[in-house]
This record gives structure tokens, C-alpha cells and sequence, in this order.
């Protein structure tokens, strides 16, 4: 699907420059994503972001797996520089100067913005007034919506001349399945009455020929959510979302900079500020390296999921692990820890020729991974089972790629310390995958460390581990039947290296998970 | 078994074709048989199915629409029985047996 990439017939000028946050370590990843699926062109990654341009649908760029937040740029620069001991009045002026800037530049971003939610609320309309039970059912059948979707689109079209979502119905059709989940996503944040007022706020002004047929959409449609197009951009209200590091902090503020923005834009643009439920919020970033200003395009980040229920790992990161372990057509995927199956439904999302078995011990978690599975309409590609890490089911060397995201230690299954179990779980992780299968596994620091330790080739008897938290670096377990815990402390390597030898570490990386971080180590199993 | 149901998936012939080599097919075709959906699945593997829409069909209605809700899967070499229950089996073996 993403090998055809849209053809360049319409030219430069349709490029939109985005750019997206990214969680710590996710931003090659997403760099990768952009470049693959959207044909982005002048890619800049800085840490926690990556700017880019693409000519490619909003509903495309929507659709980025690797992404948190989505902006339109506004402007982006070189650092506001300032000392600690500029006057107030001095701090504001550089602020104006260097951030507010040209008018038309604001219009015009406004305006791209203002084509972009239309695009976006079109394609919702479309699969709204194609269901018949109502605005939230999921509805049976794509190719049935997107049939009907494609006859309200056809009439759209009529209605607005420089309508451009609606220019090539190619698009519309590659685009389909995005469309879909993507307007679930924007449903759910749905505000009817909200989008009432707002429309009601506005003036009758009317400036341009595409502004104007925007807003006889808006009023053909009838539940539309807050991102409508703007009927006009004058009396935009709007919000500063202001986020200051570095230096400069020391110097303005988040707030006041938000206040001179907020100031300023309101007199450049006549436009109110609104705290409450602006129309447009604009984010400013300041930091030592540079300043960015945006518009977010969707209310809810990208990462959150219209096709997920319960959702367990972040979603980003279960891509980038499904990512790592390269799938291909044909391949069948396992991971022997499913929890509710996110790394499952990410990657069976990305890969529609593969099948994926989850497996987990706790009925509990396949629960939720059946409601999953289930939600994201997988049920064909996605398989669970109820079984032991440990003891898995499955025949040696019959698994092209495990992927898998180990419990942290402390949410593990109350009998047993995961690091005690490591050993073993690798053990069959490795037993299953065939020669040159992959492993993709996201571990603690701590279980990252000791994995570590375990596949090298030199064994000592216990080592104290760094955090201490785990117990002594490696302790050989003998599994036996009757028992989960003897620890022995040998140094003999030759129960270490039984049956993880033939695992040959590809490459580390650390990625934040919030609060704490997180390693993926990827690895490919050698004939041995 | 004792509950089956039969879902409406998709039908995505290039999956198919990539899950068939991987199968085992007789077994496949005895396990369709025991749950009385076997339909039109022959004995053998049909060949030249990557052209077969017909065939293919089949297949995917097989692999992917028929589901074991309630019932069990069973060991052909031990006889051990895997209970399935809400479309999940229950493959964790008991501590004499690992």
C-alpha cells in the first residue's frame, strides 16, 4: 500500500510542513516512518521531535505509527536569545520580534490549517452519513462504507470547488481504512453543542473562495466536531500552549511569554484569546537550540488508537518493536508475554500478510486481548493462548519473529521474580524462532543489564547488580518440576549457555516510556 | 467441540496464500471435518492454488471465519486434551508434566 506513494502532480506548493513529537528514542523512528509512508522531504529530527514536509493526505500523515503529537509548523528559527537582565518591556519586544512576525505568514498557516481539518471533518461526514445505526458504530463491511462514503464525496465535491481532499478519489480509496479509523478517532472527542457556539461566534465575513465554500460544508454538516474549518480568519479565537527550557527559561517564563504572544496576536490579527475552548491553540516551544511554533492538528495525539480498547504498552513503542523485527509476508509472529496484545495489533496493523499468536498466562490479560483483537476486527490474523512462557507450545524453530515486551519485574505474576526466570524464558524464546528469525524484546535497565551478562560468554558466580533491586546477577535456575525457585549459585557456564549461544545481538536502544526507560535489544538467531 | 462460531473476516487472498505452505494439511482438513465445517475442503492440497480464488476462499473460511469457542484440542502423540474456552485453549501444562 505505501509503495505508491502519491505522484508529485500537483507541485510545490501543496507541501505542508508538519512536525511531530516523539517520545525519547522514537525519533529515528519516526524519521524512518516519514520518509517511507509519506515521501517527506526535508526531514530535521531534533530530540523529542522531527519536522518534515509532505504533500501526502492529512489522513496519511495522521496515520504515523511512530508520532505523539501532530502540528502544523508555523515557524521555526534560531533561539531567542536573551540575558537574564533584560527589562520586562525589553523581553517582550525580542518575544514580538522574534516570534509573532509577519502577518500573512499567520494567515496563511491559519488558512493551511483551516484546508486541513476540512480535509479531516470531510472524510468523518462522509462515514457518518454512510452508517445508518448512528454516528459511533464501527459498521460492518468496509468496502460497503467506503462505497457509500465515496457518494457523499462525489456530492461534497459538487458543493466546493477548491475543495483539495476532495481532488483525487486514488487517494481517497488508498486512504480508505485510515479514513475510517482515523474519523473513529476524531468522533470520539465529538462535541455537537460545543461546535454550535463556535459556529455561532463567528462573523459572516468571508474572504476567499475556498474559505468560503469550507464553511457551506460546515453547515451541510450536521455533527461535526470542534476542528471545522474556520469560516473566516478574522475572529479566530485562540490559545497559547507555551513550553520554555534552557536558558531562556530564566528569563520569560512560560506564562509570560504566553502573555506576550497571547498580546501580540491579538493585535496583529484581531484575534481574542480564549482560555477555555479556543479554536485554534498554538503551541510555542522555546529552548536554547531553537524556537518552534505550531498548530496541533488533532485534539488527541496520534498514539492514541481508535483501533485499541485496552491499551497496555504504549502504542509507539509497541510499533517501533514490531518495526525492529522486519516483518514479512507469510511470517508468523509471537509474543510469549501478549498482556492485551498491543505489540500484536500494532504489528499486524503494519503487516496484513502475517499471523500473530499472543500469549499470555493470565485470563485476565486475554481477556482484554480477545476484546482487542476483537475491536481492531484482527480476529483472522490474531491468535491467543493461554500458556506458559516458559513451556511454550510450539514446535522448536517453527517462529519467524518473537516479539515481546517483558514485565518489568514488579507487575510480574506475584510468585515469581522475573529476573530468576529470565534465563529460562530466553531459553524458549530462542528454541522457537528458526535460523535468522528475530527477537525484539523490551526490558527494565536492570533486565537489560542481566540479559546482558547472560549472553556474554564469560559467567562468574553472582555479581550484585547495580540497583540492587533485582536479586544477584545471575543465579542459575533449575526449573524443576515440583519447585519455580532453587537458585543455585554455580558458576558453571555451561547451563548459561546451553541454549542461548546461537542469539547474536543486533543492535540496543533506549526509548522512554514516561516515567521510567526502557531497552529493546534485538536480536537474530545463527545456525549454531 | 461443543460451541463454534463462524466470524466474517476480510478476505485478503495474499495472506492465504502465505499461510498454506505453512499448514499442515491434513490436519487441517480433520480438524475441519471434526467441527462439521468441512464443506468443501479437499483431501489434498490443490496445486496452483495461488490462482485458485475459489480454493483460496475456502481456505480462508477454514483458517480464519471458523472458530472453536468451547471445546478442546488434543494431543495426537500424548492424547493430553487442551481445553479451549471463550476461543482461547489452555495450553499451560501441569507440574508433572513439564
Amino acid at each position: 500500500m505505501f509503495s505508491n506513494i502519491i505522484t508529485e502532480t500537483r507541485g510545490e506548493d501543496t507541501m505542508v510542513r508538519y512536525y511531530c513529537t516523539a517520545g525519547n528514542g522514537m525519533e529515528s523512528f519516526l524519521v524512518e516512518e516519514v520518509k517511507k509512508k509519506l515521501a517527506a522531504r526535508d526531514v530535521h529530527q531534533i530530540p523529542g521531535k522531527v519536522l518534515f514536509s509532505s504533500s501526502a493526505t492529512i489522513h496519511r500523515v495522521c496515520d504515523l505509527k511512530a508520532a505523539e503529537r501532530l502540528f502544523l509548523l508555523l515557524k521555526q528559527d534560531s533561539p531567542v536569545v536573551m540575558s537574564t537582565h533584560t527589562s520586562p518591556a525589553k523581553t517582550a519586544s525580542v518575544l514580538r520580534s522574534r516570534l509573532l512576525g509577519d502577518r500573512r505568514q499567520w494567515l496563511s498557516a491559519v488558512m493551511t490549517w483551516s484546508r486541513l481539518q476540512g480535509e479531516l471533518a470531510a472524510s468523518r461526514s462522509a462515514v457518518t452519513t454512510s452508517t445508518t445505526h448512528g454516528v459511533r458504530e464501527k459498521g460492518r463491511g468496509s468496502e460497503r462504507q467506503s462505497d457509500e462514503g465515496k457518494k457523499c464525496r462525489q456530492e461534497f465535491r459538487k458543493r466546493s470547488h477548491s475543495f483539495t481532499a476532495e481532488e483525487s478519489d486514488e487517494k481517497r480509496q488508498r486512504g480508505r481504512e485510515q479514513i475510517r479509523r482515523h474519523a473513529l478517532e476524531l468522533e470520539k472527542d465529538d462535541d455537537v453543542k460545543e461546535s454550535e457556539e463556535v459556529c455561532a461566534t463567528y462573523s459572516k465575513k468571508e474572504l476567499e473562495q475556498n474559505v468560503e465554500s469550507c464553511s457551506k460544508n460546515m453547515k451541510n454538516m450536521d455533527d461535526l466536531g470542534e476542528d471545522a474549518p474556520l469560516e473566516s480568519v478574522e475572529n479566530v479565537s485562540f490559545r497559547i500552549n507555551c513550553k520554555c527550557s534552557g536558558s531562556l527559561s530564566r528569563c520569560a517564563g512560560a506564562q509570560e511569554v504566553s502573555k506576550v504572544m497571547g498580546a501580540g496576536l491579538s493585535k496583529l490579527l484581531g484575534w481574542k484569546a480564549d482560555l477555555k475552548n479556543p479554536k485554534l491553540e498554538i503551541s510555542v516551544f522555546l529552548s536554547d537550540d531553537y524556537f518552534l511554533l505550531g498548530i496541533p492538528l488533532t485534539r488527541l495525539p496520534l498514539a492514541n488508537r481508535s483501533y485499541i480498547k485496552s491499551t497496555g504498552l504504549r502504542s509507539t513503542i509497541a510499533w517501533a518493536m514490531a518495526s525492529l523485527a522486519q516483518i514479512q509476508p507469510g511470517f508468523c509472529v509471537v509474543d510469549p508475554m501478549c498482556g492485551v496484545g498491543t505489540i500484536l495489533i500494532e504489528a499486524a496493523n503494519e503487516h496484513k500478510a502475517a499471523c500473530f499468536l499472543g500469549v499470555d498466562i493470565d485470563d485476565g490479560q486475554l481477556q482484554k486481548a480477545d476484546e482487542n483483537t476483537a475491536f481492531a476486527e484482527l480476529q483472522g490474523r490474531v491468535h491467543l493462548l493461554k500458556a506458559s512462557s516458559k513451556a511454550l507450545p510450539l514446535p522448536s524453530a517453527s517462529v519467524d519473529a518473537v516479539v515481546c515486551d517483558l514485565p518489568f519485574g514488579r507487575k510480574f505474576s506475584t510468585r515469581v521474580n522475573m529476573a530468576d526466570n529470565l534465563p529460562l524464558i530466553l531459553s524458549e524464546m530462542e528454541r522457537v524462532l528458526c535460523v535468522g528469525g528475530t527477537l525484539v524484546v523490551l526490558l527494565s535497565p536492570q533486565l537489560s543489564c542481566l540479559l546482558k551478562k547472560l549472553l556474554s560468554h564469560t559467567h562468574s558466580g553472582p555479581k550484585g547488580n547495580k540497583e540492587g533491586e533485582s536479586q544477584t546477577g545471575i543465579k542459575n535456575c533449575l526449573v524443576s518440576s515440583s519447585e519455580q525457585q532453587i537458585s543455585q549459585i554455580k558458576s558453571s557456564s555451561s547451563q548459561e549457555t546451553l541454549t542461548i549461544s546461537s542469539l547474536r545481538h543486533q543492535t540496543t536502544l533506549r526509548v522512554s516510556l514516561g516515567a521510567i526507560d526502557g531497552l529493546i535489544h534485538k536480536y537474530i538467531k545463527t545456525p549454531d | 467441540a461443543t460451541e463454534v462460531k463462524v466470524n466474517e473476516v476480510e478476505f485478503n487472498p495474499k495472506f492465504v496464500c502465505r499461510m498454506i505452505p505453512k499448514l499442515e494439511w491434513s490436519t487441517l482438513v480433520q480438524a475441519a471435518d471434526q467441527l462439521g465445517h468441512r464443506e468443501e475442503l479437499p483431501g489434498e492440497l490443490v496445486p496452483d492454488y495461488e490462482k485458485n480464488e475459489d480454493f483460496l476462499k475456502k481456505v480462508h473460511r477454514v483458517l480464519l471465519e471458523v472458530e472453536v469457542i468451547e471445546g478442546c484440542l488434543q494431543c495426537p502423540e500424548s492424547g493430553r486434551e487442551f481445553p479451549i474456552s471463550k476461543g482461547i485453549p489452555n495450553m499451560l501444562l501441569n507440574e508433572d508434566e513439564a
